[in-house]
């Protein structure tokens, strides 16, 4: 059992304040050109974090995989000089939700298997991680994929309570920027109230799957509903914004950019979809899934059977992002589960056949 | 002489040329500023009506604006053909597609009447058409004005010898790597799931919804917009744009023409679903 302390509200803002002055932060906060669009991005003042917040539109993933970057820069010298752009400074991610959290450690798996990434674990090695709880909107289903309570990938937990946050300290280092904070021990009345907090939370959750990850595995193993696939590819306009806001996609594209001086450039790297026609598109003109219902089909194999069966988990956490991005108003829980009850339905049918 | 330079002995001289738009492709070219000194280094402008005075029939790369709407812009492009090694299309008038094919919905002695009026009878006209459909060209660019990430990713390709597909994605893609706000959270429509991206999503960024000025992707899925936008409910980001438009087919229709009117845009035809 982690400690469990309690930060009174006075001593909050001084807390991320301090982290602040220590190096840099990223967290949820307010664009100030978009009142009211919180996403994550660099803090230079505490009261600007918004650790209430309801989702955002791009995950924290961003911190360790930029959506857009640059992996080295090179001059057309002879011979070729290449020097690798690197942020060597530590960081510390906060505001991250359990979803998110355990969307770190599926990626922290992923890029781990071989061939494996170097940049994710370089990126993740030098950061703090700290989580905070949440309540559900009408697109959150994580109680049906394992992650509502996760606290993977994370140095301390908060848990909103009365008189400020209940908080998990689950690593040494989450242990270290406590150091000098104004936190006490927590008590029986705390803890009670964060149990009530998690339980107020799994109640709320209006959206969930009517399957077990295996269950729900095994019907897509078993039919291939190439009808369901095509009525939903009919509203999809393969846009790729399930995959760009997705926390656990990890597919990017390498391009080569040069300056318009054409004496060198850089190497870029940025998120890729899999949604999009060019997505399995290979030299010669073969494009393996040329067709929109077999790209739509294929997130859905991919986050519930191909990655189920590697890793041993759904990849998807439920966090609700590609059913808010949906612009065609496709969602993954409706869709998920009407696979699931046609195919009950066919069983069914079969057994009274 | 760079040796990297593989299409050229010298410096190549270019050369742009407008046809029926607003020039406002040459006019953003322009705003590159300082990065046309670099691409100085590597070319010889000889013709520039917005920015130089001197002209030439002298070039090997010809980068053209703006649509074809008479018989003598017909020659006129032919023999640009004829002359350049590598021609250039610069912006949607040239590419795919812009608001001077609006006219092709009414019959041209009326546009011509409702334009010149008494004077009708000394213009000629014809159904405005995009450069492309006219001769055959080397390197395409899009954007009302021009995407000048594009225009400088084309001109880098042309110096190196690549070739240069536009993308075949959605402003969607952009606009989510910038993590920007939805504007159809905002209750606008915005035409970025159907429209080729390449722009940056540049109008998003700052708040506007696309307009879709870079034309529509190949294999846009417009019976999804036809579905999403016309339906009577829904539960997600495009709520607020149902309920405050009430959009019907037509005028779907209607704001797809804009940039895609050549040939004539027919949504019954262009929803066959994909592929």
């Amino acid at each position: 059992m982690p400690t469990e302390l309690v930060m009174p509200h006075e001593a909050v803002e001084r807390f991320f304040g301090r982290l602040i002055d220590e190096g840099p932060v990223m967290g949820p906060r307010e664009r100030v050109s978009q009142p009211g669009f919180i996403h994550f991005d660099w803090l230079s003042d505490a009261a600007d974090l918004r650790l209430n917040y309801q989702t955002t539109t791009i995950p924290p993933k961003k911190a360790f995989f930029p959506p857009r970057e640059v992996l080295f820069e090179f001059e057309l010298t002879d011979p070729l000089k290449i020097t690798a752009v690197r942020e060597a400074e530590s960081f510390t991610l906060v505001g991250v939700h359990p979803c998110d959290l355990a969307a770190l450690r599926m990626l922290d798996d992923a890029y781990a298997r071989e061939p494996a990434e170097a940049c994710w674990p370089a990126n993740r090695a030098r950061a703090r991680v700290i989580g905070v709880d949440c309540m559900p909107d009408e697109y959150c289903f994580c109680t049906s994929t394992d992650s509502c309570y996760s606290r993977a990938a994370c140095d301390l937990f908060l848990t909103p309570i009365e008189r400020g946050y209940l908080v998990e300290v689950l690593t040494p280092a989450g242990e270290d920027m406590l150091r000098v904070s104004d936190v006490s021990e927590a008590t029986d009345e705390d803890r009670e109230q964060a149990e009530a907090f998690r339980r107020e939370k799994a109640g709320a959750m209006t959206a969930r799957l009517d399957a077990t990850p295996e269950e729900l595995a095994e019907i897509l193993e078993s039919e291939e509903h190439t009808e369901l696939w095509k009525e939903i590819a009919s509203r999809c306009y393969s846009c790729g914004s399930c995959n760009t806001t997705c926390p656990t996609c990890f597919c990017f594209d390498i391009n080569d950019e040069f300056d318009l001086g054409l004496t060198g450039g850089r190497r870029m790297r940025s998120w890729d979809s899999c949604q999009l026609a060019e997505f399995a598109l290979v030299a010669g003109g073969h494009n393996f899934r040329r067709l929109r219902w077999q790209r739509v089909r294929h997130r859905w194999y991919r986050k519930f059977v191909y990655l189920y069966r590697t890793f041993g988990r759904p990849y998807c956490t439920g966090c609700g992002r590609c059913s808010r991005a949906c612009t065609a108003d496709i969602n993954i829980v409706d869709v998920t589960n009407e696979i699931i009850n046609r195919a009950r339905e066919r069983d069914r049918q079969g057994v009274q056949g | 002489m760079d040796k990297r330079m593989v299409r050229f002995g010298n410096k190549p001289q270019i050369a742009f040329f407008d046809f029926a738009c607003c020039e406002g492709c040459q006019l953003s070219v322009l705003q590159l500023e300082e990065h046309l000194l670099d691409m100085l280094n590597h070319v010889d402008v000889v013709t520039w009506r917005e920015a130089m005075s001197e002209q030439s029939n002298d070039y090997d790369i010809a980068f053209c604006e703006g649509s074809i709407t008479r018989e003598e812009d017909v020659e006129r492009i032919r023999a640009i053909r004829e002359q350049a090694s590598i021609l250039v299309t610069l912006g949607s008038c040239a590419s795919g597609g812009c608001h001077n094919d609006l006219k092709n919905q009414w019959p041209m002695a009326e546009m011509l009447d409702l334009v010149y009026g008494d004077m009708a009878e000394h213009f000629d006209t014809i159904p405005s058409r995009p450069i492309t459909a006219v001769v055959d060209v080397d390197y395409r660019t899009y954007g009302c004005p021009v995407s000048l990430p594009e225009f400088v990713t084309v001109v880098k390709r042309i110096l190196t010898g690549q070739r240069y597909e536009p993308p075949n994605q959605p402003v969607c893609v952009e606009c989510k790597l910038n993590d920007h706000l939805c504007v159809y959270e905002k209750g606008l429509v915005c035409l970025g799931p159907v429209t080729r991206c390449g722009c940056g999503a540049i109008c998003t960024q700052f708040g506007d919804p696309c307009r879709g000025c870079r034309g529509l992707m190949d294999a846009a899925n417009l019976e999804a917009a036809v579905k999403a936008l016309t339906r009577e409910q829904a539960h997600s980001i495009v709520r607020r744009v149902v309920e405050r438009y009430r959009f019907t087919e037509e005028e779907i229709e209607a704001k797809l023409r804009i940039y895609n009117n050549w040939p004539e845009l027919k949504l019954e035809e262009s929803v066959a679903n994909d592929d």
